[in-house]
């Protein structure tokens, strides 16, 4: 069973993704796509043919699956409902961000490969945000690995005692910020629109269609459950179990669930509260969040708190 | 009584609180939001110093508390705001360098304090962090004393200051003689009307906030 969890994130993500909609829609007055629309979306997509400009090399045809599988193979690492976790062995906290960057260079070529100017636009500024993201996102995972004594993502939640000192509600906040820019979200990008100007992520899978698109978004939501899954791991981890009971797995299945749910509650109160911001204003925010993570960590080596 | 100031890490949350508070001040564009922050500020070194109270029973620091949390907390805020109004000036801070480098730099003036505090042996104990706490709130001040353009926001930097010395002489000494803190306080709110007069007087004879104008000589 504890071999099989990281399936929950593939299965599940859609879900997450259509329950922010949700949320979004009905916090915004307006009724909304189902929650399993993200289903059906990519359902649809599976069945349709492609198209594929001719200009292409063989990264436009690789990327989706390089995506697709990195991001699974990221999965397999988080502890999601039991922190006995066999692939843990596989790689650390560290290790899963730098899968995330594979990923994310792969599609950052492919939207430089098609030569569409969108896609150019999208890559440059993909990879702009990731340089000022990642700082502050190993800086906060650091801030919990030094007061957990490992970067094992098992250990980090499987940790007891009180973890809600300045040092971990300073980190969490700075990866709160990591996470809205690498999920794409509001203030940073937004996930809803096509419009030229603001695009992302969006700009980068403009060229692709059908399956290869599926496997892109799905991808995408992927990374985003996994990213909401690390957060409840390293700063929420009360609730999940350290054994393989079938009756405490269900449990923690549904302590889970409602983590999850209260995250994209969150995330659609930030999403529908907020403005896109410019983004020549979003140095000024990522700095903001890295300074965050700093003074965390910061905080941390000097009071031990 | 005082498990739950230890239990739940209250002095340590108050004391990040008072630094982030200074650090947010680089980041803020609104003159407005840099008042607020203040404000925040003030009545954070207030409740810290009425948490240092209750743990150790001296009933001198809930008169210190309270006195702050009246000067700091309301009526210099409202002072400023009144100022803020009064000039008509527009509501952006502008500084001399832009917000991304100016919590870079904020940040390194926090970690040089640190390091260079972490051995002072004199104080121990929570003490020790509420010190190296108050020096970095107080070189914040500086830096934003140096670095805004504004005679307002050049006020709120040295009030900022005055805060992170107030912390550190009642760190250094866990609470000065009643009467001590009562001038500095009076002195701080005479400083600041007089600071907040000159502001106006600037505005109105330069027709600009900008210090930089008093550079040129008017005959």
């Amino acid at each position: 069973m504890e071999y099989l969890q990281f399936i929950l994130i593939i299965i599940l993500s859609p879900l997450i993704n259509g329950v922010i909609r949700k949320l979004k829609a009905q916090m915004q007055g307006r009724p909304g796509p189902g929650l399993f629309q993200s289903y059906f979306d990519l359902i649809r997509l599976f069945k349709k043919d492609m198209r594929i400009s001719n200009t292409t090399s063989w990264i436009f045809g690789a990327a989706p699956y390089i995506l697709f599988t990195s991001t699974i193979v990221a999965a397999m690492i988080v502890p999601v409902i039991t922190t006995v976790s066999p692939f843990s062995v596989m790689g650390d906290i560290i290790a899963i961000i730098y899968i995330f960057a594979l990923g994310r260079f792969f599609m950052a070529l492919a939207g430089l490969d098609a030569g569409t100017a969108f896609g150019g636009e999208g890559s440059s500024r993909e990879m702009t945000v990731a340089i000022l993201v990642e700082p502050m996102l190993m800086l906060s995972i650091f801030t919990a690995a030094i007061s957990a004594g490992s970067t094992n993502i098992a250990m980090l939640a499987s940790i007891s005692g009180p973890i809600y000192t300045p040092s971990h509600i300073l980190a969490l906040s700075a990866f709160i910020i990591a996470i809205i820019a690498e999920t794409g979200r509001i203030p940073v990008d937004n996930p809803d629109t096509h419009l030229e100007l603001t695009m992302i992520h969006e700009g980068m899978v403009l060229e692709y269609s059908g399956k290869y698109l599926a496997l892109m978004e799905w991808a995408h939501y992927m990374k985003q459950m996994l990213l909401f899954t690390l957060a409840v791991d390293i700063f929420f981890p009360a609730g999940i179990i350290n054994n393989t009971e079938p009756a405490a797995l269900a449990m923690s299945f549904g302590i889970y669930l409602l983590k999850m749910f209260s995250i994209a509650f969150f995330m659609a109160i930030i999403e529908s509260s907020r403005a896109k911001m410019r983004f020549f204003q979003l140095p000024s925010l990522l700095e903001g969040g890295f300074v965050l993570a700093f003074l965390s960590l910061l905080t941390y080596i000097m009071t031990g708190r | 009584m005082n498990n739950w100031i230890e239990a739940y890490f209250v002095i340590d949350f108050i004391s990040a609180g008072l630094l982030l508070t200074a650090v947010s001040m680089n980041a803020l564009k609104r003159i407005e939001s840099c008042v607020k922050a203040y404000t925040l500020n003030s009545w954070l070194l207030a409740s810290l110093i009425f948490v240092i109270a209750l743990m150790n029973g001296e009933t001198h620091l809930y008169a210190a508390a309270g006195i702050t949390v009246l000067s700091k907390g309301i009526l210099i805020p409202l002072f400023l705001g009144r100022i803020i109004r009064k000039m008509r000036v527009t509501h952006e801070v502008e500084p001399y360098i832009n917000n991304v480098v100016s919590l870079s730099i904020s940040a390194v003036l926090v970690a040089v304090v640190y390091t260079s505090l972490s051995d002072a042996v004199f104080i121990e104990g929570f003490l020790k962090n509420v010190l190296q706490i108050s020096i970095a709130v107080l070189l914040i001040g500086l830096f934003i004393m140096i670095t805004r353009r504004k005679a307002v926001t050049q006020v709120i930097g040295l009030l900022f200051m005055e805060n992170g010395l107030f912390l550190a002489g009642f760190s250094l000494t866990s609470g000065m003689p009643t009467i001590i803190e009562l001038g500095v306080l009076f002195d701080v709110l005479m400083g600041v009307i007089i600071l907040g007069i000159f502001a106006v007087q600037i505005r109105r004879t330069f027709a600009s906030a900008d210090l930089d104008r008093l550079n040129t000589l008017k005959g």
